[in-house]
């Protein structure tokens, strides 16, 4: 067998090599952006939530959020781009809960506040009423 | 053959196995989030406050059943019913906050009113209080200015009572200066004024000149003395008839009384009285002594009107 002169199996073997080296480099460079953006809105999420005082009302949620946006950083930096997509989704999720808690006990405190205000008030307007 | 019982076996074995797989997969957490889901259906705060999360949630469900009906991995399935169940949860905290949110609004109104309420309240009793200063004030300037016109009265009072001292000791100093013209006698009875036989006829009870003038003066003091009274006494010797004496002393005492009458002095100012010969000045004896008994005596009362009887 002479090398110069290969045979018919080989050079399909190396076509297909190359076309599928294409193909997988085309879907893994077709995975990158979206994954990179996802990976951007999960920081941005997390960020939200962490200075809407997502820390001190939901640290459950918080952790998880950090755990997983860190996670698909790590995917990302190995171009595992579908799982680096995930953790970024499932971290986004976790960090919007984060917010909405913070958001909902933040709401609930003020509104139990202004009951007893209403009710110390109204004592307060029965007691001068009567006197 | 034993060749065969093999295939026919193993045959059998990926039959079933596939017949296993054919049904759609499912999880624990799948199952939990369709329960999750349900609930949060169920929540009427979810339905008016969530709507939009909620939505996003349904959509996150579909996908995961999906998945599990197109029997992909366990582990695609796990990661949307992860999903789906944070978005559930995400919709539950919305309604929370926006439900709290909508309390908090009409928490405020009602705050609002009550410290409004408090406010009119609190109003309406300074007010009151203002009032009742007011009219606390009222009354005391009220009192002030009573004890001010009593105080005002008090010394009008005084003065007029020092007035009238003055006048009635201007008056007792003018009378007594009259009377001493007349030759009136301080006594224990009062003043007395002697009009002497010599002012009489003789023997009659009419007043001759000098006795007219007499009387006159007498008449110008009980004018100005409106509250002094007289009291005129006649008296004779003893010269004749008890009775003729009697009333011979009436008569002239009488007689005193109509001519101070006729000079506007009032009856009631004037009181008579006769004594004939009793209370003689002197003994009978003499010419002298008898005319000193015959006279009229004319007792002026005090200031009160009052005269002590003999």
């Amino acid at each position: 067998m002479k090398l110069s002169k290969p045979m018919p199996n080989q050079w399909l073997f190396t076509v297909a090599c190359v076309v599928g080296a294409l193909a997988l480099g085309a879907c893994s460079s077709s995975l990158k952006a979206p994954a990179t953006a996802d990976v951007a809105v999960s920081q941005a999420a997390v960020e939200n939530a962490s200075s809407a005082d997502g820390t001190e009302f939901a640290p459950a949620e918080m952790k998880s959020a950090r755990d997983k946006l860190a996670a698909s950083k790590r995917a990302l930096a190995a171009k595992d781009y579908k799982a680096a997509s995930d953790y970024a989704n499932q971290a986004q999720a976790d960090a919007k809960l984060a917010q909405a808690k913070a958001g909902s006990a933040k709401a609930q405190a003020v509104s139990a506040t202004l009951q007893e205000d209403i009710r110390v008030l109204r004592s307060e307007l029965d007691r001068a009423a009567t006197q | 053959m034993k060749t065969n019982r093999i295939y026919i076996l193993l045959a059998a074995t990926v039959l079933l196995l596939s017949a296993c797989a054919s049904g759609p997969k499912t999880t624990s957490l799948l199952e939990q989030v369709r329960v999750d889901y349900a609930q949060a259906q169920g929540n009427p705060k979810v339905a008016t406050h969530a709507a939009l999360e909620m939505q996003a949630a349904t959509e996150a469900l579909a996908k995961a059943e999906a998945a599990a009906k197109g029997r992909e991995s366990l582990e695609t399935v796990d990661k949307l019913a992860y999903l789906t169940k944070q978005k559930i949860a995400l919709a539950n905290e919305v309604a929370s906050r926006k439900s709290s949110e909508a309390d908090i609004a009409s928490a405020a109104a009602i705050r609002d009113q009550v410290r409004l309420d408090q406010r009119t309240l609190e109003a309406n009793q300074a007010r009151m209080k203002a009032e009742d200063a007011e009219r606390a004030a009222q009354a005391a300037r009220d009192a002030a200015a009573a004890a001010t016109q009593q105080k005002n009265q008090a010394q009008a009072n005084e003065s007029e009572a020092q007035r009238l001292a003055a006048e009635a000791l201007a008056r007792n100093q003018q009378l007594e200066a009259q009377l001493a013209e007349m030759a009136a006698k301080k006594t224990e009875r009062g003043l007395i004024i002697t009009l002497g036989d010599v002012l009489f006829s003789v023997d009659q009870a009419r007043l001759n000149a000098d006795g007219v003038r007499m009387v006159q003066r007498l008449a110008t003091v009980l004018q100005q003395n409106p509250k002094r009274s007289v009291l005129v006494e006649g008296f004779t010797d003893s010269t004749g008839t008890t009775q003729h004496n009697q009333e011979l002393s009436e008569r002239r005492s009488m007689a005193v009384r109509d001519a101070l009458q006729e000079l506007g002095v009032p009856r009631g100012q004037i009181a008579v009285r006769g004594y004939g010969e009793s209370y003689p000045v002197a003994p009978n004896d003499t010419a002298m002594n008898r005319q000193s008994n015959r006279r009229v005596e004319i007792v002026l009362s005090d200031e009160r009107g009052v005269i002590t009887p003999r």
